[in-house]
């Protein structure tokens, strides 16, 4: 089983082929044998690979990690596992309503640029009122309904797209 | 340590982030009540935790907030404090809210409000520091008439500087090299700064090539007296922003370090200027300076003098703010060591500098006694596009600028901020250049180095090793790496 | 502890002979077991491919957490049993890890006659809940089956330990506190519901899985009610409107992972205090197996080679070694977990008995698991032994091993004749796992022995009777015996009867119990005491 990560966009494959005595890793066609990482996530410290002594600081999360060695900052991420297998759903740009209701403030606008987790609108339903928040990082490419309007359960209320980086 | 009873009771600072973080530190240390402003989105920030009290202050944009007198002096007001200090950018050289402040009845920490004005109109400026000798640019001011502008610009000769005359902090501002561009840029210029500071007038001087950009800090007192604390060296700037500066300047010789302190000294007096202040200057590879123009508030740069004379500026400012006038005479100050000042920005240096969002995911701040970092960030902190991209300062001292240039990499390689994307390794490449250590500085240094100051691309063993610890820190890959019982563990994927 | 001294001769013309027997053996096991894991009709495979579905060996892969052991269970099984038609009966069990937890996975074979339960699977599948509640271990279902093989339903269906104990067992571990998780990637019909029903988690894939007591066209037979597959049970139904199903996964890979996310959540089990230290290989080479065990069952060998080239360095601290020598006793480790081995060198007398009796005493003392290494053809029997008390001294035997609070681990090497597979742990004594070389047999008597009773009966018949001795009557009671007992003796009829857990190699003997005694230690220890001892 091998997993496809992401180092700043372009894709590697990893495997793992031994644990003890040494973690032996399989990156794209070759083997390298780790010593033992007994640091935490996030942190600096020295790690062993292939008998040299890398140092290095990085902050990990559940997906991603961004390490800085050898003078320069790279970022790895574990492609969102839930977006396999999904296919048409374009990396869920969009935001749809989880039960019918009314539309009661909208907080971003067209060209924001948003954190995952980040309140798009507030709506009502049913006298509770919760916010909705984007899914992902990106930009808010539109917001499609306007305070007051109502909405059925599965409207698309909110489309998504990638931060664009050319610009 | 001062033993005097505090000059204020309470001070409110109009400002947020690092140098919001610095001004409360001192008056902490003077015994003084500090107020925080601060907008929602950074409820939970830095400066806010630091000072004894905080206000809510609300507007459109958290930057608007910032940028809303009448809000700020009514927050002054309400919580009782006497005096407001408006740190660097925001209100910091907004004339009609120092005047605000003072009919108010508070104490504004910086210049009387007509000298921020004169010093605010570079055309006035010029004009005024023409007068006392100080040496100026050619130039020439754009008038109705843009023909005319046009052809008295030529006579001065290219290339040309095309700056607006409300601007400053280097925008608005373009270099015409050749007659066939002036037109344009002009035009461009001056619809610029109708945009961005509602005043459309511009003018032209000359440009000197490959100029280092030198600046004074002086001190006065409103009554005619000045003093400096020595010069800074601002020159590696990109696209006008400065990001490394030190004092004093590199190499400058004595006689002319003197004219050029003596110079800024002469023009403080003569304005009658009250607190702190910056003259910028531009030296040409000749030794030629001419006057650029004075900055009425505190600088984002001010560390690297306050490490090398030993001096808290902030202090000061609050001292005379307070009516207790220059307590140093220009004999008392004596410069020791150089300092080097870098400023980390949350920006991308491999994408064209694109700012950069993202949280703050892992902190380490490198601590001596020979640097500062001047900061207000915490870890778990979201970067956001609401405000200026500058994160933090490091500041670090040394017994001559070799020393000071190897400390100041070093840290850089100790300081860690991950998560987003920061100019830090950037900046470690500046310092670590050939031309850098040499002292080879010029405004135009990050342009022609720039092949040589991009990001190598990294060799093979750099990338499987960023690969290994990195996917090592990716909690879903790592559990699975190490999470595995014993004695499965040692089985590999053993079938029967 | 002292590492074996071993006395083979790698090079003799004996251990040559023996090992290319025995190769041999495994070779054909190999085959046997190859086929019976892969080899499937054409259209069966590209029915799966159409559906969408993965095979269920794909899906263990990909569920298993990536470069771990899994000890699969009862490969074999079946193999002797419906014609072939049920390769491993049409269901795979085993051990292994899956997002860092122990766990034991039984997967449907929707490749044989769409995953339809014979009665050996049903037997298999009780099995495998059974090991579940006796080691507390968690349990993952890849549930796609069409249900109980209608022609043989009375073997699957009314009896005590037939589907319903299914069931049963799952209720047993849910009580216990031992989580389920069941992911239903095709259908699962009438009792079949209830698998991802009574799990405590059951992730369904869209369009593929289902869940009903009754299928459409039993609806429609019954009620004359008009209902497609997805309206009666799919994904989408039962996730938004019954609640019987918890998570949907929108296909294959999908469930998987989410089946993975869930296992993460689980706490691990605490497993109770085994003395461990570190494992190291054996520092014999355990291929040599094949050259220690006979070519012909009837010859003796020393079982102490075998400990050897199975115990971790080699080393055996061996207990009363001058006293009852026709049984080995000892401690060693086994990847680190230490435990008491009792292996036979010969038929059991009165001093290998009462040894035995007290060795497992003292594991039992100790908290120290046991393993029993069998090449057993029973008893010593005889005036002088039964004066002796020979009986009694087996009964203590098999007090002592039955009533063992320790976990209990059992390899027929050789052969496993009567009383003495009682003794030594047989399948009947609740070893925990209990597993079987290709060369081994098992039945109540050798089959040569078995032969040389009836022809003895016959001639005492022709004795009494006063008829002469016909040769060649003899010669054919001697070789019908023989014949019918061949097939039922060897150990391919015991794995295809699911007498066993498993078939294995010889040189996989050691990571099979290395991980079977893992996974016993989530269950704590029983109580402790034992029955009456006829002294």
């Amino acid at each position: 089983m091998s997993f496809t990560l992401n180092l700043d966009g372009e894709q590697v494959r990893i495997e793992i082929r031994k644990r003890h005595p040494k973690l032996v890793l399989w990156i794209d066609g070759q083997e390298h044998v780790v010593g033992p990482d007994a640091g935490s996530v996030s942190g600096t410290q020295l790690l062993d690979i292939d008998g040299r002594a890398v140092r290095f600081t990085r902050a990990g999360t559940d997906d991603r990690c961004m390490i800085r060695l050898a003078g320069r900052t790279f970022e790895l991420t574990l492609p969102d596992a839930s977006a396999l297998g999904r296919g048409a759903d374009d990396h869920g740009s969009e935001v749809r309503a989880p039960m019918p209701g009314t539309v009661v403030s909208i907080h971003k606008s067209a060209g924001n640029i948003i954190s995952r987790g980040d309140a798009l609108l507030t709506i009502e339903s049913m006298k509770l009122q919760m916010a909705l928040s984007a899914p992902r990082d990106g930009v808010v490419a539109e917001i499609l309904r306007q305070e007051g309007e109502r909405f059925d359960k599965d409207d698309i209320v909110a489309r998504l797209v990638d931060k664009n980086r050319n610009g | 340590m001062n033993t005097r009873a505090a000059p204020f009771e309470k001070v409110l600072v109009a400002n947020r982030g690092e140098i919001a973080s610095r001004i409360i530190r001192t008056l902490r240390e003077m015994g003084i009540r500090s107020v925080a402003v601060h907008h929602g989105i950074e409820r939970k920030s830095r400066h806010v935790a630091a000072a004894d009290e905080a206000v809510e202050i609300f507007g459109e944009t958290p930057v608007s907030a910032h940028l809303d007198g009448p809000q700020i002096i009514a927050a002054a007001l309400a919580q009782g404090a006497q005096a407001i200090h408006p740190g660097y950018g925001f209100l910091s050289e907004n004339a009609a809210f120092a005047r605000a402040v003072r009919e108010a009845g508070l104490t504004f920490i910086g210049p009387d409000a007509e000298t921020i004005a004169l010093m605010g109109d570079k055309i006035s400026a010029r004009t005024f520091a023409e007068a006392q000798g100080v040496p100026v640019a050619p130039s020439v001011i754009a008038t109705g008439n843009l023909k005319a502008f046009i052809s008295a610009a030529e006579t001065i000769g290219f290339p040309l500087l095309v700056k607006a005359a409300a601007g400053g902090g280097g925008k608005g501002m373009s270099i015409v090299r050749s007659a066939d561009g002036l037109a344009e840029a002009t035009r461009i210029a001056a619809s610029e700064a109708e945009r961005y500071f509602g005043d459309g007038r511009v003018y032209a001087e000359r440009y000197i090539e490959r100029p280092r950009h030198i600046e004074v800090q002086v001190l006065g007192d409103g009554l005619g007296n000045a003093i400096h604390l020595f010069e800074r060296e601002c020159s590696i700037q990109r696209r006008f922003q400065k990001i490394i500066e030190e004092a004093p300047a590199v190499g400058l010789r004595g006689p002319l370090r003197e004219e050029i302190c003596a110079a800024a000294t002469r023009l403080a007096a003569a304005a009658r200027y009250k607190n702190a202040g910056t003259v910028e200057f531009m030296l040409g590879a000749d030794g030629r300076f001419y006057f650029l123009e004075m900055n009425t508030r505190l600088q984002v740069e001010h560390p690297v003098t306050e490490m090398i004379t030993g001096l808290d500026l902030v202090r000061m400012q609050i001292e005379i703010a307070a009516g207790m006038g220059l307590t140093l005479g220009q004999s008392d100050v004596r410069p020791h060591g150089h300092a080097i000042e870098c400023r980390i920005c949350a920006e991308d240096p491999a994408h064209d500098f694109l700012p950069e969002t993202g949280t703050i995911d892992y902190l380490n701040v490198p601590s001596e006694p020979y640097l500062r970092f001047e900061n207000a960030l915490r870890q778990g902190q979201k970067i956001t596009a609401d405000f200026d991209p500058m994160l933090a300062k490091l500041v670090v001292h040394g017994a001559d600028r070799g020393q000071a240039v190897e400390r100041a990499i070093g840290a850089l390689r100790d300081l860690a901020i991950l998560g987003v994307r920061t100019n830090i390794d950037y900046l470690a490449g500046i310092l670590d250049h050939e031309a850098f250590r040499a002292g080879d500085l010029h405004t135009s240094f990050l342009a022609e180095h720039a092949s040589t100051l991009l990001p190598a691309l990294s060799d093979r063993h750099v990338l499987e090793a960023a690969i290994i610890a990195g996917a090592l820190g990716i909690r879903a890959f790592r559990d699975v790496a190490f999470g595995v019982p014993q004695p499965y563990a040692s089985m590999d994927g053993w079938r029967n | 502890m002292r590492k074996i001294q071993s006395s083979l001769s790698t090079s003799s013309t004996e251990f040559r002979r023996r090992e290319a027997y025995h190769r041999d053996l495994v070779t054909q096991f190999r085959e046997k077991q190859d086929a019976a894991r892969h080899r499937r009709q054409q259209r069966d495979l590209e029915r799966l491919r159409r559906q969408g579905k993965m095979l269920p060996r794909e899906r263990i892969e990909k569920l298993l957490d990536p470069c771990t052991p899994f000890l699969e269970l009862s490969s074999l099984a079946a193999n002797m049993a419906y014609d072939g038609d049920a390769p491993s009966a049409s269901c795979i069990t085993g051990i292994g890890i899956v997002s860092g937890k122990e766990v034991l996975i039984h997967a449907n074979d929707s490749t044989i006659k769409g995953g339809a339960w014979y009665p050996l699977t049903v037997k298999k599948i009780v099995r495998a809940m059974d090991i579940a509640i006796e080691n507390r271990l968690p349990v993952i279902h890849l549930c796609d089956s069409a249900g109980g093989f209608l022609q043989l339903q009375s073997e699957l269906f009314p009896d005590r330990h037939m589907a319903g104990r299914i069931f049963r067992n799952q209720t047993l571990l849910s009580k216990m506190g031992v989580k389920q998780l069941a992911l239903v990637f095709g259908h699962c019909t009438a009792g079949g519901a209830y698998v991802p029903a009574l799990s405590d988690y059951n992730v369904i894939v869209r369009d593929t899985g289902a869940v009903f007591l009754g299928g459409p066209p039993l609806v429609k037979a019954a009620t004359g009610e008009d209902v497609t597959v997805a309206e009666l049970g799919g994904a989408e139904m039962h996730t938004t409107v019954s609640g019987t199903c918890d998570y949907p996964a929108e296909d294959e890979d999908d469930a998987i992972r989410i089946g993975r996310e869930i296992v993460a959540q689980w706490q691990v089990a605490k497993k109770w205090d085994c003395q461990r230290d570190t494992p190291e290989a054996p520092a014999y080479d355990p291929e040599e197996l094949y050259g220690i065990l006979p070519d012909d069952i009837k010859i003796q060998f020393d079982m102490r080679e075998v400990v050897a080239r199975i115990v971790d360095g080699s080393r055996f601290h061996e207990y009363q070694p001058a006293y009852g020598r026709t049984l080995i006793c000892g401690f060693a480790n086994i990847w680190g977990f230490k435990v008491g081995i009792l292996a036979n060198n010969g038929v059991l007398f009165n001093d290998s008995s009462l040894k035995g009796a007290h060795f497992i005493e003292l594991c039992n003392q100790n908290n120290t698991p046991l393993v029993f290494l069998q090449n057993i053809t029973g008893y010593m029997i005889g005036r002088e032994y039964e004066r002796r008390g020979i009986t009694k001294d087996g009964a203590k035997m098999i007090m002592a091993q039955s009533c063992s609070r320790v976990p209990k681990f059992t390899v027929m090497c050789n052969g496993s004749f009567g009383a003495g597979n009682y003794g030594m742990c047989g399948r009947a004594f609740d070893a925990r796992f209990i597993f079987g070389w290709p060369n081994h047999q098992i039945g109540v008597m050798g089959g040569d022995q078995a032969a040389n009773t009836l022809v003895e009966v016959k001639l005492n018949q022709m004795k009494s009777r006063g008829e002469t001795i016909n040769q060649e009557e003899i010669e054919r009671v001697r070789a019908e015996t023989l014949r019918a007992y061949q097939q039922q003796l060897s150990g391919y009829y015991a794995t295809s009867e699911l007498w066993d857990d498993g078939m294995i190699d010889p040189v996989d003997t050691r990571n099979a119990l290395g991980i079977a005694i893992s996974a016993s230690l989530n269950a704590p220890l029983g109580d402790a005491g034992y029955g009456v001892f006829r002294f």
